[in-house]
């Protein structure tokens, strides 16, 4: 078994670490953390000029291909290395819907955007009040008169709903009884009449906004559709497994970041006359962090591996995004203990982080959902 | 225009150790590219991108060099070809030795119309091998190069200087070291990564090139300057006899 990175791979890496070296800017980060609420724009076109925001996009598209497993390290590293979450370095997956379904034009609006931003010019509505674990109940619908679609209805927890020119809307054929052929994704403009957004205000995550989107009567031209009518949970679900690797990579980026700073840090802050580190209390605490980051590690590049060797991720995925939410969440929590107070503050960014990352139990699926799906899937294997 | 950029080949100093007996381990140490050079690589691959050609880099060393990665990495900053001498008879080459070395590998080229070279190594920064190499070649030679365009076939080229800033207009083919702050070198993106992988590069042996050359230099021993413990003094105040006396400490260390 090879654990090795490859020759390219080293490099990338190298170069991503003069990037971060050279461009991040830790205090204007926090900026837009905490006071700006925005994304760290200048970063991001750095990101974008040196070609990593078009990571895993296909050729045809102005990227560079890649596979999974070395899109799974560059979130992870991204993260690692700049101690944030973003989500720019997901883009090839969050882009793969229009590229793969959508109309020449619909392509040609996400490229430029993506082009001139380093981020994909659409929100996610999708979960509404009703409709969270349970998507199958959203009740949002397309109607059709004279030529011409209406959609109304209300989204919920939708990030980036304010600063997005488009939101990716799904809505339900309430008629059709089977619900992952009753639903379409259409792309609506924000600035559509009907369209009004009223903010959430998330705890952590802190530079993208959070919106309730409501949808009255919002006319859109028919070319609005992305991709077959009624096929629309289809697409969504094309990259869901990935999507989660991903999402839970970034976690495990920042774990590893507070467990870095955390070791050097127990091996200076003397109390009782000798560094935390020579408590074996403390000891304890880095050994259990080390084993959780070398579980995380191995499930999230083992599974990109095997989707990239054609094999079923069902349930690996489900595993993967289950096990590292919690236990990205625990090395943060514990980084924050070995800080003591200081961690608990927002002079130290392990506290942003233990913010950023608790959201990964709940989004793209919770880690209850997870055992609904890796749980039976594995069973079924048994029978 | 062709330019070529000579990159040196310098261990990592990241990955250096130092013994118990303040000798170097360079054995962890993987080849790199020297800090310096990666102005030249850079400013070479503008000139290209303004005036047309096409850039080459030119490195001599040993036979550690002629390593996969390496040759990847220096590819990946935007040069279009890569010659490389790696012989173990060029180990630990001084400046002159070096110098003649460029000068034999240059002779395999074509034609060049302008050689670059960083401000000096990271690891002996002499600052040496430039001028010599242009003596070699008997083409005009200049350093301390912080802009550089072309009109008419000729380089203008701008150094800035303890109190002036000279602009000199030099006819081609020419040798010019460049400033570390003439340009920010690129960051290289997977595209240009894996691009490296299909450009060309060539590695010839010594043998291969007509070059002879004694060392200038006998190296008798590199060793780690002594660790000692922090002196703890600690003068107090803003008066003038507290400034003398941290002028007499630091006196006494240098
Ligand atoms: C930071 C963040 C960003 C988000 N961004 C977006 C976005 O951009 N677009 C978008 O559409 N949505 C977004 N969401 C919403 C997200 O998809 C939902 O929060 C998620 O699907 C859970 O739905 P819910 O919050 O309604 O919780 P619920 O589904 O109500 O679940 C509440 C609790 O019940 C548990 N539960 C539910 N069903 C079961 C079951 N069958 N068995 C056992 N336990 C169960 C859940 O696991 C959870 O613990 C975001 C959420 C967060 C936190």
């Amino acid at each position: 078994m090879d654990f090795g990175l490859s020759e390219e791979q080293e490099l990338l890496f190298e170069n991503l670490a003069d990037l971060v070296e050279r461009e991040w800017d830790e205090e204007a980060y926090n900026d837009c953390y905490y006071n700006k609420h925005c994304y760290p724009r200048d970063f991001i076109m750095k990101l974008q000029e040196a070609g990593f925001t078009m990571l895993g996009v296909p050729e045809e598209f102005g990227g560079t291909p890649v596979d999974t497993v070395t899109m799974v390290m560059f979130a992870k590293e991204l993260a690692r290395m700049t101690g944030a979450s973003l989500p720019c370095a997901s883009n090839a997956i969050s882009i793969d819907d229009i590229l793969s379904f959508g109309s020449p034009e619909q392509q040609r609006i996400v490229l430029d955007y993506v082009a001139q931003n380093g981020s994909a010019p659409f929100a996610l509505g999708f979960s509404e009040p009703q409709a969270g674990s349970d998507s199958s109940g959203i009740l949002t619908t397309a109607t059709r008169k004279d030529g011409k679609v209406y959609i109304s209805g209300h989204k919920t927890m939708v990030t980036d709903a304010d600063t997005s020119p488009y939101l990716l809307c799904i809505t339900k054929n309430l008629e059709e009884p089977v619900a992952f052929k009753a639903m379409s994704m259409w792309l609506v403009p924000m600035d559509a009449p009907g369209v009004r957004l009223e903010p959430l205000h998330k705890i952590g995550l802190r530079t993208s906004g959070f919106h309730e989107v409501y949808l009255e009567n919002v006319e859109l031209p028919e070319s609005s559709l992305l991709g077959v009518e009624g096929a629309g949970f289809m697409q969504l679900m094309k990259n869901f497994e990935i999507e989660r690797l991903m999402l839970v990579a970034i976690g495990v980026g920042m774990a590893e970041a507070a467990f870095e700073e955390v070791a050097r840090y127990a091996n200076y802050r003397e109390q009782f006359g000798k560094p935390l580190g020579q408590f074996q209390l403390i000891q304890e605490k880095i050994t259990d962090m080390a084993i959780k980051l070398e579980n995380m590690k191995n499930i999230i590049f083992k599974t990109a591996w095997e989707k990239d060797n054609g094999r079923s991720v069902q349930i690996g995925s489900a595993l993967a995004k289950r096990y590292c939410a919690m236990a990205s969440f625990e090395v943060l929590d514990e980084a924050m203990q070995i800080m003591g107070g200081m961690g608990y503050t927002e002079e130290s960014r392990i506290s942003r982080m233990w913010l950023d990352a608790r959201h990964l139990r709940i989004a793209g699926g919770t880690d209850e959902i997870m055992v609904h799906i890796a749980g039976r899937a594995i069973l079924k294997n048994y029978k | 225009m062709n330019v070529v950029a000579c990159v040196k080949v310098v261990p990592d100093d990241q990955d250096l150790t130092v013994s118990p007996d303040y000798t170097l381990d360079f054995d962890r140490a993987r080849p790199s590219i020297s800090t310096y050079d990666l102005n030249a690589v850079e400013e070479g691959v503008r000139l290209v991108e303004d005036n047309g050609g096409s850039l080459k880099v030119l490195t001599v060393g040993d036979s550690s060099i002629d390593d996969s990665k390496l040759k990847k990495n220096i590819l990946s900053r935007g040069a279009d070809d890569l010659l490389m001498v790696a012989d173990e008879d060029m180990k630990a080459m001084d400046a002159h030795q070096t110098a003649c070395a460029l000068k034999a590998a240059l002779a395999k080229i074509d034609s060049y119309d302008l050689i670059l070279c960083g401000d000096g190594s990271a690891d002996l920064y002499a600052q040496q091998v430039g001028a010599q190499l242009g003596q070699l070649l008997g083409i005009p030679v200049i350093n301390c190069v912080s802009k550089i365009t072309v009109e008419n076939g000729a380089v203008i080229a701008e150094r800035t200087l303890e109190h002036e800033v000279e602009i000199l207009e030099i006819p081609m083919p020419a040798v010019i070291s460049v400033t570390s702050d003439i340009n920010l070198p690129r960051i290289a993106g997977m595209k240009q990564i894996l691009a490296a992988g299909k450009k060309p590069a060539v590695v010839l042996r010594a043998t291969d090139l007509e070059y002879a050359a004694l060392a200038t230099i006998e190296v008798l021993e590199t060793l780690a300057p002594k660790e000692t413990d922090r002196k703890h003094i600690i003068i107090e105040g803003d008066s003038d006899e507290a400034i003398a006396a941290f002028i007499a400490n630091v006196a006494k260390v240098i």
